[in-house]
């Protein structure tokens, strides 16, 4: 069901217009957008919320107009890139302040909070002030005080940006786990390509105020060769463009096997047995030969040369086939001279088991 | 001794220094040569003296709750609504109580609340000059751009992310302005509060030309000074002198207390 509809929403500042926007996110999609820096990311999220108002257009949710409807009536959680925690109060008073009186006297909201607290891993916490907080700690507990509300729409603004890699890691693994629980359309705003592999149901490219291009992940996955979107184009084959999706068949001593199709492959980290992962390899960490070698890295598989794709001067993507699924690798043109590569070869596909990175974690119910 | 090594700058630095502390204390000094200790306690509890220091205590309090109350959500205003017409204008009448003189003032008060004024006429039988009233209207005047100033900077200094969360968080404007902006603004308009009552206490030349009488205790000064020399002003001078460090003492302990008020989630990478 439609959760969330931007109708022919526009909006006009001094040297910058914005629309008409048309959008659509289901309940419990996480549309990812993404556009370069000035493209009305944050705008679109302002108008959803209420802080803007559109010059025209509407939005629904649920199929209700909520356009003129004051900030505090929309019930929309909002995450900002900054988590703005209010620092007179400490952990639990954050989290309980958009709850009205009534609410929080009510003993199984006291249950609901513990619950997410716990979930979040941050029921530690609660009698901190946030200065004493980290990063990441800050964004949970942002992301708590925003779910206790129980809104009917999340909008986050890049709320990873000013993270470290691993600490987003982390924490992009949670909260889409968290994200799918509550089950509301959710908007977030990104220009990582990590973030869109992370979290995305769906993607939609904004470029200077305009929608470009709106797809679901699998699909633009599927046609990232014929991509219509540029910007959606560098940034899936920034990522890398080997965005595997396996089952999670051991987790021992920090190292997880995985199995997409017949192979076997290895990561580093431990993993929920049975669980989908999506993984991420880039191009650059997947060394080719043409024969099996005796190698220390744990991951080799026999591929089949689909195209060889000139990518910038001296560089050369190898298009490889492996059964169901396929990856590529981006080397040198003088190194694809020596090896002889040619489309139809056979050859093996070799890297590391730290060059895979997790970045989705599914449960299956 | 106190770590500095005595070359150059550090030297100059400190001969500039050492003047304008002596330049401040020596008076504080001198004054002890006037203080005769064995009249100075019948000195201050000479009645007219309580009075002027009661009056001036409790005028003072009231006009600065009295801007606290409008002054406020005024400074509020002004640091939130950043683009409307005549803004400038309107920081030039903030300051103007500020840098005007401040017989000037009580002249301009004069004007509105002085006799054949049409606010006397209208209210014939409220005195607004010469009375208690006419003391707190002068200090409310001249001590207002101390409030409105500091609490502007105070709310400028609030990042307004906090509001906007509190807005999506559910809250109204009365709300949000209650629970975050004020209680995060508070230390300035605190100092912005101590500030302005000290003024008021201080306030002599709008007072005199809207309320001789009763005496406050800066008018109490100007007159035992003016009648009986130093020697008879000296106790009102070191009553004021105590209640001045009384609000400094206050003043430093407020300030000391400050809370960070931004976040950077860089901070504090664990």
């Amino acid at each position: 069901m439609v959760g969330l509809s931007l109708v022919n929403l526009t909006k006009k500042f001094l040297g910058f217009s914005l629309g008409p926007l048309n959008l659509k996110v289901d309940d419990g999609e996480i549309l990812v957008m993404i556009g370069p820096t000035g493209s009305g990311k944050t705008t679109v999220l302002n108008l959803i919320s209420g802080l803007l108002k559109p010059d025209s257009g509407s939005i629904l949710v649920d199929e209700i107009d909520i356009t003129t409807l004051p900030v505090e009536s929309r019930k929309i959680g909002y995450t900002f890139q900054n988590p703005s925690l209010f620092p007179h109060l400490n952990v639990y008073d954050n989290i309980v302040f958009g709850l009205t009186k009534k609410s929080r006297s009510r003993e199984d909201s006291d249950l609901e909070i513990k619950k997410l607290l716990e979930d979040l891993g941050i029921s530690h916490l609660t009698d901190r002030y946030i200065d004493g907080l980290s990063g990441g700690e800050m964004q949970k507990v942002s992301l708590a005080r925003m779910l206790v509300t129980k809104p009917k729409i999340m909008l986050m603004d890049e709320p990873l940006a000013h993270l470290d890699t691993l600490t987003k890691r982390k924490l992009r693994l949670e909260l889409r786990r968290v994200l799918r629980r509550q089950g509301v359309p959710t908007i977030y705003v990104t220009h990582f390509e990590d973030d869109v592999y992370g979290l995305a149901d769906s993607v939609s490219v904004l470029q200077n105020g305009v929608i470009e291009h709106t797809a679901r992940l699998e699909s633009i996955l599927k046609y990232q060769d014929n991509l219509s979107s540029p910007f959606l184009s560098n940034i899936i084959s920034s990522g890398g463009g080997n965005y595997l999706e396996g089952n999670v068949v051991k987790s021992k001593d920090g190292v997880t096997t995985f199995k997409i199709g017949s192979h076997l492959l290895e990561t580093l980290g431990d993993y929920s047995i049975g669980c989908k992962v999506g993984i991420l390899v880039r191009p650059e960490d997947i060394i080719l030969s043409k024969e099996m070698v005796k190698t220390s890295a744990r991951n080799i598989v026999k591929a089949k040369v689909a195209k060889v794709s000139t990518k910038n001067a001296g560089i050369v993507d190898i298009h490889l086939i492996i059964d169901t699924f396929h990856i590529i690798s981006r080397i040198t043109e003088e190194a694809r001279t020596d090896l002889q590569i040619m489309e139809d070869d056979y050859l093996f596909a070799i890297f590391k088991a730290s060059s895979p990175q997790v970045v989705r974690e599914e449960q299956y119910h | 001794m106190i770590g500095i090594k005595l070359q150059g700058f550090n030297v100059i630095i400190l001969i500039l220094s050492g003047i304008v502390i002596a330049y401040i204390a020596y008076p504080l000094v001198t004054i002890l040569i006037f203080v005769e200790p064995s009249k100075l306690l019948d000195s201050i509890s000479r009645p007219q003296l309580i009075d002027a220091i009661v009056l001036s205590l409790a005028s003072a309090t009231i006009s600065t709750l009295l801007l606290s109350l409008f002054g406020i959500p005024f400074a509020y205003f002004l640091a939130r609504y950043n683009n409307f017409p005549g803004k400038f204008l309107l920081r030039i009448i903030v300051i103007i109580p500020l840098v005007l003189p401040p017989l000037a003032s009580g002249a301009l008060l004069l004007g509105v609340f002085g006799p054949y004024s049409p606010v006397v006429q209208a209210f014939p039988e409220v005195e607004f000059t010469q009375s208690a009233l006419g003391v707190i209207i002068a200090q409310t005047y001249v001590a207002s751009p101390f409030m409105i100033l500091a609490s502007q900077a105070a709310f400028d200094s609030v990042d307004e992310s906090y509001e906007k969360v509190a807005r999506v968080l559910g809250k109204s404007r009365f709300d949000t302005f209650f629970k975050i902006s004020l209680p995060l603004a508070k230390t300035g308009i605190v100092i912005g509060f101590i500030i302005s009552w000290v003024r008021a206490v201080g306030e002599l030349g709008a007072t005199m030309m809207m309320a001789y009488n009763p005496h406050t205790i800066s008018i109490q000064i100007f007159e035992d000074n003016a009648i009986g020399g130093l020697r008879k002003a000296i106790p009102d001078i070191m009553l004021a002198l105590v209640l001045s460090i009384v609000a400094i003492i206050v003043f430093y302990i407020i300030t000391s207390k400050r809370r960070p008020q931004r976040q950077d989630v860089t901070m504090n990478p664990k």
